[in-house]
C-alpha cells in the first residue's frame, strides 16, 4: 500500500511541475502555431539563473524567482524579435528546423559559459528537507514548494488570459491573427508577449527545478519532448488542458511504481524482473503517439 | 526499359549542372589516389552516407512536404539486423541487407498508416515519438544487446572480406559506399518523374486538390514514406559494417533525425541535389571546425554553436537551402 | 639553372636530411583518448593529469622518486627518446572513439595508444588498434568482456569486474563471519537480500549480470536488480523501486553525476540499508565527495587507490606530493591507474627498445614489473599471453575502502577489505543518513 500511496503522490507532485513547464509551450503555439524546439533549453536557462543568482547573492533560492521570470521574458521577447520573427515567414520545416537550431545553439552556449559537469543547489530553506506524512509517503519540500507554485502559475495565467484586455487581446490574436489586427490589436507586439510569457513562465519552474534537481547544459531535450507530449493531451494552446495532462504524465512516468505495486502485493516474481525504470518516459512517448493518432485535438484542444 | 532510361536520363537540367556533376563525380571516383588524410577519407565516407540519408528523406520530406524527424529508428532496423544477423548466424551483408530493408519497410508501414493521419507539426512530433519509442525498446531488449549494443569482432573473418563487407582500409567501404550513391541518385532521378513523385509534389501544392484528383492521396504518402526508409535501411546496415559497433544510444538517437533531416533541408529539400549539397557542407563543416576548435581548452562546443547559427539563418532567410538561393540567382539572370 | 646552385642545393638537402636523422633524438608518440568534456569530463582531467605526470617523471630525471623510470631521462633503450602524449576527447561517444583512434593510427602515426575509461569506447577503440596492429595498453576500464575477445593488440593492467564484484562478495561473507576489524559476527541470514541499480552501458550492464552471478553462487537473495540511463536527470522512481525490495545491501554501478545523483535521491527518501556500496567510478570522485559531504559517511566503495596507501607505500606517497601540487587533488582511482597505464608504456618501451610494433608486442607479452615499482597496491604487472583472457594483468588487486570522519572532522577514505591491511574499524550497520 505505501508503494502505491508514494508513487500516486509522487507523480502528482511531479505532474504539477511538469505542467509549469509545458504551460509556456501551449501558450507560445496558441498564439502562434510555432513549436518550440528550444524549450526546453529555455527551462535550463532559468535553472543556471536561479542557481547561480541564488549562489552570487546567497539568497534563499526560491526569492531567485523573479530573477529567473525576469531572464525568460526578456530572453523570450528577444528571440522573437532576433529570430523567430523571421521563421514565421518561411515554410513549417524551416519553421522547425529554426527552433532546432535555436535549441543547439542555446544549449552549446550554455555548455560554452557553464562547462558540462552537473550543478547543484546545497543551501536554502527547503533543499534537502522532506515531510514524512506516515504510510511510506515522504514529500520532499522542494517539490512541495514546486508544485504549489506551479498551481498558482497556473491559476495566474488563466486570470491573465481570461479577465485581462491583454489576455483577450491575445486570445483573440491566437484564434485569427488577421482579424485580430483588423480590430487594432498589433498582432507582432502579441506574438513577442507571447514568447515573453512563454519563456517567463518556463524559466521560473527552472528556478524551482533546480532547488531539487542538478542542472546540466544537455538537459533540455527531454523536458522539451515531455513538454510536447503534456501540449498535446491537454491540446495544443489550452491552458487547463496543460494541468490536467501535466497530472496525467506525471501519473505516466510513475508506472514503474504502480508495477512495483502489483508485484509486491500479489508476489508475482516475474514481474519483478521486468525492467520497467528503463521504460518510464518511453510510455509517455507511446502516449503522445497514441494520443495524436486517436484524438489529435487533445482533452481541451480547440485547434486542430 | 522505360524506367531505366527515365532513371538515367538528365537532360532537363541545365547543361552547367551536369558539367559541374559530371566534374564531381571524377572527383568522388579519384579521391582516393589524391593524398588525403584517413581523417579526410572517414570524412567522405560520412559525407556519402548523410547524402543518401538525406536524398532518402527528400523523398517524402522534400517532394511531398511532409517533415519526418523519426528517421532514426530504421538506421537502427537496418544497422542491427545486418549485425545481429551477421554475429549469430554468420549471414553476409548483400543478404542481411535486404532483409533488413524489408523488416524496415514492414515496420514503415505499419506506422506510416496512422501516421500520417497527421499533418504539419503534429505529424514531425509524431515522428520523433515513434523514434524514441523504438529506441527506448532496443534499449533493454537484450536479444540486440540492450544499451550495451552489439559489436562485429574485428578479428573473427579475414578482411578483406567483400561477402560480410569487413575490410581493414577505409578505401573499400568508400568504394562500397560511392556505388549506393551513384544508384541512389539514378534512383531518385527516377522517382522525381516518376507517377508517385508527380502525385506526391501535387500533394505538396494543396492536398484537397490532389484529393480531388482521385488521388489516393494517404496510400502515396505511406510509399513514399517507405521509400525514405528503404534508403536510410540499406546505409544503416552499411553502417553496422563499417563501425563494426553499435548502440542505441549511438545510432538510433534523434541527433541522428534531425540531423539528416537538416542536410536535406540546408541544401535544398525537394531538388536532386540538394540533400548531396547540404551534406557536403554541413558534413566537413562538422568534422574540421571540431577539430580546430573543439579541443581547444575554454572553447568547447563553438564548433556547435556556428553550427547552430547556420542552421538558425538559413531556415530563417533562405529557407528553400542552397539550392533555393541558387535557383533564385538563375531566375533573376534570366530576367 | 646553374649548375653551381644546383649543387649547392643538393649538397644542402643532403646536408640537412642526414645529420637531421642521425642526430634527432626520437620522439615517441603515445595517442590518449580520454572522455576530456562530457558528463565524465571530471574524470577525464584526473586521466589526463595523471598520465602527464607519469610521462613528466619518464622524460626527466627525479632524484626523489624511487621509480626506475624516475632514474633515466626519457627511454634509455632508445637513447634517451621522450614521450610524447597527444591526447584526445571522445566525449563518452564510442564511434567518435574510434575515428580518433583512426586519425591517430593513420595520421599522427602514433606508435600506442592509451585509454579510454568507458569501456564502450575502449571496445570500439582497441578493435581499430587491434585491426591495424597498433599496441594498445589500457588502465582503467573494468568490463570483463574487454579481455575475452582474443586481442593480440590490447593489454589491461586494471583489475577487472570479475574480480571486484567477487572481492565484494567475499567481504560480505567475511563481514557476517567477523573477520571484518571493527564488527564482531553476526547469523547471515541478517544480510541476505540485495538491490542493485548499474547505469546501462556496457560496464554497468555486465556488473548488473556479474552481480546476479556471484550472489547466486554465495547464497545471497538478490531481490531487485536494475539498469538505468547514467544521464537520466530524477532517479526517484529508481531508488522507490529499490527501497520497496525492502534489500540489506545496496550496491550500485554508476559514473560520477548519476552516483550523486542517486545517493542525494536515497537520502531524501529515508532509505535505510544496512550497506550501501558503489563500485568505484562515480563514487570515488572528489566531487562525490566534495557535493554529498558528509552524507557519504558508511558509504563502501571499491577503489584501487586511496590515500591511505600512501602509508603502505613510501613511492605512492612522492608521486602523490607531485600530483597534488599538480592538481590539488589528491591521486585516485582513475588518475593513479592512467599513470601505471603510462608508466607500463615506459616499461615496455624500455623492454622492447623500438617503436616496431611488433618488438612492442613482444616485450609486453614478456614484461613483469615489480609490485614495488607502482603507487597502486599490486603485486605486479604481468600480462597473462594464453588462456580465456589473453592481455589481462594476473597480478592486481582491489580494494574495498569506506567513506569515514578523520579526527580532524574531514572525510576520509578507509581500508576496510583486504581484512589484513585495514586501516580503521568498520562502520556497521550504515548510520541514518
Amino acid at each position: 500500500m505505501d508503494i502505491l500511496l508514494s508513487s500516486i503522490v509522487a507523480g502528482l507532485l511531479f505532474g504539477m511541475v511538469l505542467a509549469m513547464v509545458a504551460l509556456g509551450l501551449t501558450i507560445i503555439f496558441g498564439v502562434m502555431d510555432i513549436v518550440n524546439f528550444a524549450h526546453g533549453e529555455f527551462l535550463m536557462i532559468g535553472m543556471y539563473t536561479g542557481l547561480l543568482t541564488a549562489q552570487a547573492t546567497g539568497l534563499e533560492p526560491l526569492l531567485t524567482i523573479p530573477v529567473a521570470a525576469a531572464v525568460g521574458f526578456l530572453l523570450g521577447v528577444l528571440c522573437y524579435f532576433g529570430f523567430i520573427k523571421f521563421l514565421l515567414r518561411g515554410p513549417m520545416i524551416a519553421q522547425l528546423l529554426g527552433t532546432f537550431g535555436l535549441m543547439l545553439f542555446l544549449r552549446n552556449l550554455a555548455l560554452l559559459v557553464f562547462g558540462s559537469e552537473d550543478r547543484a543547489l546545497h543551501h536554502g530553506v527547503l533543499v534537502g528537507k522532506s515531510f514524512d506524512v506516515g504510510m511510506g509517503i515522504i514529500l520532499p519540500a522542494t517539490k512541495l514548494a514546486a508544485a504549489g507554485l506551479s498551481v498558482v502559475a497556473f491559476w495566474g495565467i488563466w486570470i491573465l488570459m481570461n479577465r485581462t484586455k491583454i489576455g483577450n487581446a491575445l486570445r483573440a490574436t491566437a484564434l485569427n491573427a488577421q482579424g485580430a489586427r483588423y480590430m487594432g490589436i498589433p498582432t507582432e507586439r502579441m506574438n513577442a508577449l507571447a514568447w515573453g510569457i512563454g519563456g517567463g513562465t518556463v524559466t521560473i519552474s527552472g528556478a524551482l527545478i533546480v532547488n531539487f534537481w542538478s542542472v546540466n547544459p544537455f538537459m533540455g531535450l527531454l523536458f522539451t519532448m515531455i513538454a510536447f507530449a503534456i501540449v498535446a493531451l491537454g491540446g495544443f494552446g489550452s491552458v487547463p488542458g496543460a494541468f490536467f495532462a501535466g497530472l496525467v504524465v506525471g501519473m505516466i512516468t510513475e508506472i514503474p511504481g504502480f508495477w512495483d505495486f502489483i508485484t509486491y502485493t500479489f508476489n508475482l516474481d516475474w514481474m519483478a524482473n521486468v525492467p520497467m525504470t528503463s521504460f518510464k518516459y518511453m510510455w509517455v512517448y507511446l502516449a503522445y503517439f497514441l494520443i495524436m493518432v486517436i484524438r489529435p485535438r487533445g482533452l481541451f484542444g480547440w485547434k486542430q | 526499359m522505360e524506367t531505366i532510361k527515365n532513371a538515367l536520363d538528365f537532360s532537363d537540367f541545365p547543361r552547367l549542372d551536369l558539367i559541374i556533376a559530371v566534374l564531381v563525380l571524377v572527383f568522388l571516383l579519384l579521391f582516393p589516389l589524391l593524398p588525403f588524410s584517413a581523417f579526410a577519407m572517414a570524412t567522405m565516407i560520412q559525407f556519402l552516407m548523410f547524402s543518401i540519408y538525406g536524398m532518402g528523406w527528400n523523398t517524402i520530406g522534400g517532394y511531398g512536404g511532409q517533415v519526418d524527424l523519426g528517421k532514426a529508428q530504421y538506421v537502427g532496423i537496418g544497422a542491427y539486423t545486418t549485425a545481429v544477423m551477421l554475429i549469430r548466424w554468420d549471414i553476409p551483408f548483400w543478404v542481411s541487407m535486404p532483409i533488413g530493408m524489408c523488416l524496415a519497410v514492414g515496420w514503415s508501414f505499419i506506422i506510416g498508416y496512422p501516421l500520417f493521419r497527421l499533418k504539419g507539426h503534429y505529424f514531425a512530433i509524431a515522428t520523433i515519438a515513434t523514434s524514441l519509442v523504438l529506441k527506448a525498446l532496443f534499449e533493454v531488449w537484450t536479444f540486440v544487446g540492450a544499451a550495451r549494443g552489439l559489436e562485429i569482432s574485428p578479428i573473427k573473418y579475414d578482411p578483406p572480406d567483400f561477402l560480410r563487407l569487413i575490410f581493414k582500409e577505409d578505401v573499400y567501404y568508400y568504394f562500397v559506399i560511392l556505388g549506393f550513391f551513384i544508384l541512389g541518385i539514378f534512383y531518385i532521378n527516377w522517382f522525381r518523374k516518376s507517377r508517385l513523385g508527380f502525385q506526391l509534389r501535387c500533394i505538396k501544392d494543396n492536398e484537397a486538390v490532389a484529393q480531388s484528383l482521385g488521388i489516393n492521396v494517404r496510400w502515396a504518402k505511406v510509399k513514399t514514406y517507405a521509400i525514405a526508409t528503404a534508403f536510410v535501411s540499406v546505409v544503416g546496415s552499411f553502417h553496422a559494417c563499417y563501425i563494426k559497433a553499435i548502440e542505441p544510444e549511438d545510432t538510433m538517437s534523434l541527433d541522428i533525425s534531425i540531423l539528416i533531416a537538416l542536410m536535406a533541408m540546408l541544401g535544398g529539400a525537394g531538388s536532386l541535389w540538394g540533400p548531396i549539397i547540404g551534406a557536403g557542407i554541413l558534413i566537413p563543416l562538422k568534422s574540421y571546425l571540431k577539430e580546430w576548435l573543439g579541443a581547444t581548452a575554454g572553447l568547447v562546443g563553438i564548433d556547435l554553436i556556428i553550427y547552430a547559427l547556420i542552421i538558425m539563418l538559413v531556415s530563417a532567410f533562405e529557407p528553400r537551402g542552397i539550392w533555393g538561393i541558387i535557383e533564385k540567382i538563375r531566375r533573376r539572370r534570366r530576367k | 639553372m646553374k649548375p653551381v646552385f644546383k649543387f649547392i642545393g643538393v649538397l644542402l638537402i643532403i646536408g640537412l636530411i642526414v645529420p637531421g636523422s642521425a642526430l634527432a633524438v626520437k620522439e615517441i608518440k603515445i595517442g590518449a583518448i580520454y572522455p576530456l568534456t562530457g558528463g565524465a569530463a571530471a574524470a577525464g582531467r584526473e586521466l589526463r593529469a595523471g598520465a602527464e605526470l607519469a610521462a613528466e617523471i619518464a622524460n626527466n630525471v627525479m632524484a626523489d622518486i624511487n621509480m626506475s623510470m624516475a632514474k633515466n631521462g626519457g627511454i634509455k633503450s632508445m637513447g634517451g627518446a621522450k614521450i610524447t602524449i597527444i591526447f584526445k576527447d571522445h566525449e563518452g561517444n564510442p564511434t567518435l572513439g574510434a575515428d580518433l583512434a583512426k586519425k591517430l593510427i593513420l595520421d599522427d602515426k602514433v606508435d600506442g595508444l592509451l585509454g579510454c575509461y568507458h569501456s564502450s569506447v575502449t571496445k570500439t577503440v582497441s578493435a581499430v588498434a587491434e585491426q591495424h596492429g597498433i599496441p594498445m595498453i589500457n588502465g582503467t576500464s573494468t568490463s570483463p568482456a574487454l579481455t575475452k575477445r582474443g586481442f593480440k593488440w590490447f593489454w589491461r593492467t586494471t583489475p577487472h569486474d570479475v574480480w571486484f564484484t567477487k572481492d565484494l562478495f567475499e567481504f560480505l561473507v567475511g563481514l557476517s563471519g567477523g573477520k571484518v576489524k571493527g564488527v564482531d559476527s553476526f547469523p547471515k541470514k541478517e544480510l541476505l537480500n540485495i538491490a542493485s541499480a548499474c547505469e546501462n552501458s556496457e560496464w554497468g550492464s555486465f556488473v548488473s549480470a556479474l552481480i546476479k552471478d556471484f550472489a547466486g553462487e554465495y547464497k545471497f537473495n538478490l531481490n531487485k536488480s536494475l539498469l538505468y540511463s547514467a544521464k537520466a536527470p530524477d532517479l526517484s522512481s529508481e531508488v522507490r523501486s529499490l527501497k520497496a525490495a525492502k534489500p540489506d545491501v545496496m550496491m550500485f554501478a554508476s559514473y560520477t553525476s548519476d552516483a550523486i545523483l542517486m545517493v542525494k535521491t536515497l537520502k531524501a527518501q529515508k532509505v535505510q540499508p544496512k550497506i550501501i556500496w558503489g563500485q568505484d567510478a562515480g563514487f570515488e570522485k572528489p566531487e562525490f565527495r566534495s557535493t554529498l559531504g558528509d552524507s557519504i559517511v558508511g558509504i563502501l566503495t571499491r577503489t584501487v587507490f586511496l590515500p591511505k596507501v600512501v602509508e603502505i607505500k613510501p613511492v605512492a606517497g612522492q608521486v602523490n606530493k607531485l600530483y597534488k601540487a599538480k592538481t590539488g587533488n589528491d591521486l585516485g582511482g582513475a588518475s593513479a591507474r592512467a599513470f601505471t597505464g603510462l608508466q607500463t608504456w615506459v616499461h615496455v618501451l624500455e623492454k622492447a627498445g623500438s617503436t616496431k610494433p611488433a618488438d612492442i608486442q613482444g616485450a609486453a607479452n614478456a614484461i613483469q614489473i615489480p609490485g614495488k615499482e607502482l603507487v597502486v597496491p599490486w603485486a605486479g604487472i604481468k600480462f597473462s599471453t594464453s588462456g580465456g583472457e589473453i592481455g589481462q594483468n594476473t597480478l592486481g588487486s582491489g580494494l574495498i575502502g569506506q567513506y569515514q570522519k578523520g579526527p580532524d572532522g574531514k572525510l576520509v577514505l578507509e581500508i576496510v577489505y583486504p581484512f589484513d591491511v585495514a586501516s580503521a574499524d568498520m562502520i556497521y550497520p550504515f548510520p541514518q543518513f
